[in-house]
């Protein structure tokens, strides 16, 4: 039997992507939650990884939790971003792991994709790339990540077992599984889980 | 839900107030709405 989700994946999807598309292309503009460099040092970033980063790479930033403040990345590791955005966490990433491991960035909002691959090309890193593509169809081969990451990125998809059982797919064995996302300590009413504006709103 | 994905040694971290400050503070508080950091591994 199918699984019966809340809400029409697709539409969500468009309406998540017309979000994100004015985050990458109006930072400054007045969003919902917190962006770019205040954000992250709510969130316990390392100041002086997130301050050696250039503004494009951090004023997109829109994250719900520091993904790796659970375990520090090892050099050499392979990392998947799921919802990159404009590759914040991606870079982030790329400290930790070093040239000589590898991120691959991945995301549906064409404006983040091109401001994100913008800012790798100009900080030279050529250990870290983006791909478009979705949580639930990500275009990594099996098994390829040591590290899957993820910021504030599931909790905006409508079928979360297609999410994770995608990451499960792209994982090693033995690979973790990193992300940071909202969860709520009270029930939402199952009206207001059908309504769509309120996911991204 | 991580674990019928398969997942072991589900980790979550503290709590965060994502959205204290900002716009969407009332929503959060009203469902009690926090950032969380998680990892989990996939067995090997």
């Amino acid at each position: 039997m199918a699984q019966e989700l809340p809400v029409d994946p697709d539409a969500l999807r468009e309406q998540v992507r017309g979000k994100y598309r004015e985050v990458a292309t109006d930072p400054g503009a007045s969003f919902h939650f917190h962006t770019g460099r205040g954000l992250a040092a709510r969130l316990g970033y390392e100041a002086a990884a997130v301050g050696a980063l250039p503004d494009r790479a951090v004023e997109s930033f829109a994250g719900v939790g520091n993904p790796l403040s659970l375990r520090r990345l090892e050099p050499g590791e392979k990392v998947v971003d799921v919802g990159s955005g404009a590759g914040f966490d991606s870079f982030i990433a790329a400290g930790q792991v070093g040239p000589g491991g590898q991120v691959l960035g991945v995301d549906m909002t064409a404006e983040m994709l091109a401001k994100s691959t913008q800012t790798a090309e100009r900080l030279g890193l050529g250990h870290v790339q983006f791909r478009e593509g979705l949580a639930e169809a990500l275009p990594v081969e099996d098994a390829w990540a040591d590290v899957v990451i993820s910021n504030g990125v599931i909790n905006l998809c409508a079928d979360k077992k297609a999410v994770f059982a995608e990451i499960f797919r792209v994982l090693r064995p033995g690979g973790r599984l990193q992300f940071a996302d909202i969860a709520n300590g009270r029930p939402v009413p199952a009206e207001a889980l059908r309504d769509i504006d309120l996911w991204t709103g | 839900m991580l674990q019928d994905s398969g997942f072991t040694d589900v980790l979550i971290g503290e709590a965060v107030d994502t959205f204290g400050g900002a716009k969407g503070e009332n929503k959060a508080r009203a469902f009690e709405v926090y950032g969380y950091a998680f990892m989990a591994r996939r067995p090997a």
